[in-house]
C-alpha cells in the first residue's frame, strides 16, 4: 500500500490542461516500471476522458483529478460536479458530439473514450456530485509452465499466503487445473497476482502439504461495505486428500474474516471443489464467453446471525422475491414500491461497469429518467456489440426508487437472476440481460 | 469536500460497530413465531436469587429520580465483606464489560499492544482496535488458551493480557499450576485480566481463585459479573477486583455514576443469599449438559462441552443458515463464525423444556428423525 504513488491536482475544467495530465499520466508510468504501450493507453485514457468531462464541467469549476500508480496498475480519478443540462450527456453510450471532436460521428462518449482502458466505472455522489475511475493493468509474463508436485503428503494447513514466490506458483498451479472462467485473471500472470496480495487489494490463503507444498488456494476481495467476493477453494491435491484441503482453506478463510467488518462473502466463480456444507447457494447465472453458455451457481455464506431488513418491492417481483427469501429462510419486511408514474427528469442516467477481460458489463441506474427503457437497451445494444455479453443489472432493495423501476428492465429484456443478501446498502438483485432469441 | 470520516483516527474509521440481536418482539416477527427460546446470550433461565427479585419488586419508582452511589458504595461493602478484602479493592462497572474498557483505557495508548486469544469472548479484542491498541491473538491449543503462546506473544508494546477462565466459548479452563507457571513466566511484564465470567459455574478444586491470586501477584486484575450465574443481565452489573494500586489506576478512567441503582440494590441483595441459587443453577446446568451430549452424541455431531453454561457443537451446515432456520421453529443459538469457528454454534444451557425444543427444532431442520 505505502508503494503507491499518488498525484492529486485540482484542474481547471479547460481542455487546454489536458497536456498537464498526459504528462502526469506518462511520468506515472514510467515512475512505476510500466511498459510504452500501457502508459500510452493510461495517457490516452486520461486524456480522452479528460477532454469529455470538460464539456460536461462548467468552465468556472474545477475537476479533482486523482492518479494513482499501483505495482500492477495505474488508475486514474475524477471527481466532478457535472453542470444539470449535461447529466445525460454521461451515460457511457451517450451521443456527445463534443467528446468526439477528432471521432467520426454518432458515436458513443464515454465509452469511445475509455476504449483504452482496461475497466472504468462512473458513480453518482450526491447531488450533481461524480466521480469516474478508469484503469489500466501493467502487462505482466504470462506464467511458464508449471510442474505440480507429484505427491501431496498429509496432513493440510492453510494459513494467509503472502510468500510471493509461493503465490505465484499457486496461482499458477490453479490456473493450469481449472477452467480460466473460475479463477481470477491474474492467475494467468502470477507475477501479478503475488503483486495484488501484497498491495492488500486481494487476499488468500494457502494450503500446504505435511511437505510445505502449496496444495491448494483461496483467495477474496471485498465487493462492498459488507461483502467479500471468493474465488476457489483450488484444489492441487487429488481425491480424498482434495476435499480435506478445500475444508481447511475455507476453515482458514473463514475464521480471518469472521470477526472482520464483512457481513456476507460470496462468489459467482467458485468451484464445485467447494465443500458441503459451508455455503448456501443463491441460484444460478448464465455466463457466456463467445458462444459457449454454462450455468454457474452463486454461492453465499452469513458472517453473523441475520438481523432483518426492510426491502422495497415492485409487485412484478413480489413472487420471485417471496420465493428466494423463503429458500434462504431470511425474513424480510415488504415496502410496496410500484412503478412510478411520474419521472423526475428527462434523461436518466446508468452507472456502468465494463470489464473487457471478462465480457462483463454491470449496469445500475444512477438517475432516473423518462428514457430510462430506451436508455437501458441503447446500454445493452452498445456492449454487445463490443462483445460484452454478460450484462447484469443491480437493483438496490434499500432504495424505493431503484425498486420501482423493475418494470422498465423487463420492458428491456432483464429478467431476476438471484437476490445477493447484503450486497449493496442492503439486499440487491442481480437482473440478467437476456437476449431475445 | 472533506467528508466527516475523514477527520476520525483510521483505528476508528476502520471499527465496523457490533450490531446486537434485534428486540425478541421484532425477531419474533420476522421469524414468524409466537415465542423465543433465548439460547444465544448466556444468561441464567432461573433469574436471579430470590433476594435479588425481593429487591427489585421492592424499588419505589420515586426513586428513579435519584442518583445512585457514584461508586457503587454499598454493594462494594458487600463484596467485600463477602470475599474479605477491601472496598477499595473494587470496581463496580455497567457491565463487565464497561470494565474492560476502563482497563485499556487505563493501561495502553495508541499504538500499544495487549495479548489474547484468537478465538475468545470479543470484547478485549474490539476495545482494544477501537482504541488503536493492537491486539495480538493467539491460536488456542487443542481448544484451550495457550499459556505458552501467550507468554511467547508478550513484548515490551504489551500492555494487559486478557485470559478468559474459562474461556467462553470453548468452556476450557486453566487449573492452578497453568495459571502460577504462566504468572511466573511473565514475571509482571503486564497487567494480567482474568475474565471470571462463569467462575460460579466450575466446582472443580483445581480451578484457580482469582481473587486469592491476586493476593500474591498485584498486576492481576479479576473480572466478574452479576450477568450469568446471577441472572441480573438486563441490569448490566460487573467489578473487577485487584490489588489497591492497580484498582487505584482505573478508578481514575472508569466513568462514576455508570450503574444504575436497581442494579446496584439487586446485586447486593444477590450476594446475600446465593448458595440456595447457585446450587439450583448448577443442577439445572448439569442436567441441560448431559441433555445436550446425548442429543449430539445421537445426531454424530462433534461437540465441546466444558464448564460454563453453554456448550459449543460443530453443525454440517453453515452456522449462520442453521440459526435462521432454528429461529424459524422460535429457537436462538449464537453463530461462531464471529468467535472464528465457522460452522459451530453456542447453546446455552438452561432448563429441561427448552433443551427438549432445542432438540426437536435441530432435528426438524436437520431433516434428521
Ligand atoms: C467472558 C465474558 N466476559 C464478560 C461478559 C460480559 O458480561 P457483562 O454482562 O457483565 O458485561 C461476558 C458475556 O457474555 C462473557 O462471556
Amino acid at each position: 500500500m505505502s508503494a503507491d504513488c499518488r498525484l492529486a491536482m485540482d484542474v481547471p475544467s479547460d481542455v487546454g490542461f489536458a497536456r498537464v495530465l498526459t504528462a502526469a499520466a506518462e511520468a506515472l508510468a514510467l515512475r512505476g516500471g510500466f511498459g510504452r504501450r500501457e502508459s500510452l493507453r493510461f495517457q490516452l485514457t486520461v486524456e480522452e476522458f479528460f477532454g469529455c468531462l470538460t464539456e460536461t464541467v462548467d468552465a468556472s469549476q474545477a475537476i479533482r483529478v486523482v492518479l494513482t500508480g499501483k505495482k500492477h496498475l495505474l488508475r486514474a480519478a475524477f471527481d466532478f460536479e457535472a453542470a444539470s443540462l449535461s447529466l445525460g450527456g454521461l451515460n457511457v453510450v451517450a451521443a456527445a458530439p463534443a467528446c468526439a471532436a477528432s471521432e467520426p460521428a454518432g458515436d458513443l462518449g464515454l465509452l469511445l473514450a475509455g476504449k483504452a482502458a482496461d475497466r472504468f466505472h462512473i458513480e453518482h455522489r450526491g447531488e450533481r456530485r461524480f466521480g469516474l475511475e478508469a484503469e489500466v493493468d501493467k502487462a505482466y509474463p504470462p506464467g511458464a509452465a508449471v510442474q505440480a508436485p507429484a505427491a501431496y503428503p498429509a496432513p493440510f494447513t492453510a494459513r494467509a499466503g503472502s510468500d510471493a514466490g509461493q503465490l505465484a506458483y499457486a496461482a499458477a498451479l490453479a490456473a493450469a487445473a481449472y477452467p480460466a472462467w473460475h479463477c481470477p485473471g491474474s492467475f494467468q500472470t502470477p507475477g501479478k497476482f503475488a503483486d495484488m496480495i501484497e498491495d492488500g487489494q486481494v487476499r488468500c490463503v494457502v494450503a500446504t502439504d505435511a511437505a510445505g507444498q502449496p496444495a491448494g488456494l483461496l483467495s477474496w476481495t471485498p465487493c462492498s461495505d459488507r461483502g467479500l467476493y471468493f474465488s476457489g477453494p483450488f484444489v492441487f491435491a487429488p481425491g480424498q486428500d482434495g476435499a480435506a484441503v478445500a475444508r481447511v482453506l475455507v476453515e482458514a478463510f473463514l475464521s480471518l474474516v469472521g470477526r472482520e467488518k464483512y457481513e456476507i462473502v460470496l462468489s459467482l466463480r467458485a468451484t464445485p471443489d467447494a465443500p458441503d456444507g459451508y455455503f448456501e447457494s443463491l441460484g444460478e447465472l448464465k455466463l457466456c464467453r463467445e458462444d459457449a453458455c454454462r450455468p454457474q451457481q452463486v454461492l453465499f455464506r452469513h458472517l453473523r446471525e441475520d438481523a432483518g431488513l426492510a426491502v422495497w418491492r415492485h409487485p412484478d417481483l413480489e413472487a420471485f422475491l417471496l420465493d428466494a427469501y423463503d429458500r434462504l429462510a431470511m425474513f424480510r419486511n415488504f415496502l410496496n414500491a410500484p412503478s412510478p408514474t411520474s419521472r423526475p427528469r428527462r434523461e436518466s442516467l446508468l452507472g456502468a461497469n465494463l470489464d473487457r477481460k471478462r465480457d462483463l458489463g454491470e449496469l445500475r441506474t444512477l438517475l432516473d429518467g423518462e428514457d430510462l427503457v430506451d436508455n437501458l437497451r441503447r446500454h445493452v445494444a452498445a456492449l454487445r456489440q463490443r462483445g460484452l455479453g454478460n450484462i447484469f443489472y443491480y437493483m438496490d432493495l434499500s432504495q424505493e426508487w431503484e425498486a420501482a423501476l423493475a418494470g422498465d428492465l423487463t420492458a428491456a429484456g432483464f429478467t431476476p437472476s438471484v437476490v445477493l443478501p447484503h450486497g449493496g446498502r442492503g439486499d440487491l438483485v442481480v437482473w440478467q440481460h437476456v437476449p431475445a432469441a | 469536500m472533506s467528508r466527516l470520516l475523514d477527520r476520525v483516527p483510521a483505528y476508528v474509521r476502520e471499527f465496523e460497530s457490533y450490531v446486537p440481536s434485534r428486540p425478541d418482539p421484532v425477531l419474533m416477527r420476522q421469524y414468524g413465531v409466537t415465542g423465543l427460546h433465548r439460547l444465544n446470550n448466556n444468561e441464567n433461565a432461573l433469574g436471579p436469587p430470590p433476594l435479588a427479585q425481593e429487591a427489585i419488586a421492592a424499588f419505589d419508582p420515586h426513586r428513579a429520580a435519584i442518583y445512585p452511589p457514584g461508586d457503587a458504595y454499598d454493594l462494594r461493602a458487600a463484596l467485600a465483606a463477602k470475599f474479605g478484602k477491601s472496598p477499595d479493592q473494587f470496581l463496580v462497572g455497567n457491565g463487565s464489560c464497561e470494565v474492560i474498557s476502563s482497563v485499556v483505557r487505563a493501561f495502553c495508548q495508541p499504538g500499544d499492544a495487549v495479548v489474547t486469544a484468537d478465538k475468545t469472548f470479543a470484547v478485549y479484542e474490539w476495545v482494544a482496535r477501537f482504541s488503536g491498541v493492537e491486539p495480538v491473538l493467539v491460536p488456542l491449543r487443542d481448544q484451550a488458551i495457550d499459556a505458552g503462546g501467550m507468554l511467547a506473544a508478550v513484548t515490551a508494546r504489551t500492555k494487559v493480557v486478557f485470559i478468559c477462565n474459562p474461556n467462553n466459548p470453548t468452556g476450557t479452563w486453566w487449573n492452578r499450576q497453568t495459571l502460577e507457571t504462566f504468572l511466573a513466566g511473565l514475571a509482571g511484564r503486564a497487567v494480567v485480566v482474568l475474565d471470571e465470567a462463569y467462575r460460579e459455574y466450575v466446582t472443580d478444586p483445581d480451578f484457580p481463585d482469582g481473587l486469592e491470586v491476586l493476593t500474591r501477584h498485584p498486576h492481576v486484575l479479576v473480572f466478574r459479573t452479576f450477568s450469568k450465574m446471577y441472572g441480573l443481565a438486563g441490569l448490566r452489573v460487573g467489578y473487577l477486583c485487584g490489588s489497591q494500586e492497580a484498582v487505584d489506576i482505573v478508578r481514575r478512567t472508569h466513568i462514576a455514576y455508570s450503574v444504575n441503582a436497581l442494579g446496584q440494590i439487586a446485586a447486593t441483595a444477590a450476594l446475600a443469599d446465593d448458595a440456595g441459587h447457585i446450587a439450583a443453577t448448577r443442577g439445572m446446568v448439569a442436567q441441560a449438559r448431559s441433555f445436550l451430549r446425548d442429543l449430539f452424541d445421537g445426531l454424530g455431531l462433534e461437540y465441546v462441552a466444558g464448564e460454563g453454561n453453554f456448550l459449543m457443537a460443530r453443525t454440517p451446515v453453515s452456522d449462520t443458515l442453521l440459526y435462521r432456520r432454528l429461529m424459524r421453529e422460535g429457537v436462538m443459538i449464537r453463530t461462531m463464525t464471529g468467535f472464528r469457528f465457522p460452522n459451530w454454534i453456542r447453546v446455552s444451557l438452561v432448563e429441561e423444556p427448552a433443551m427438549a425444543a432445542f432438540a426437536a427444532a435441530l432435528k426438524k431442520v436437520l431433516d434428521k428423525p
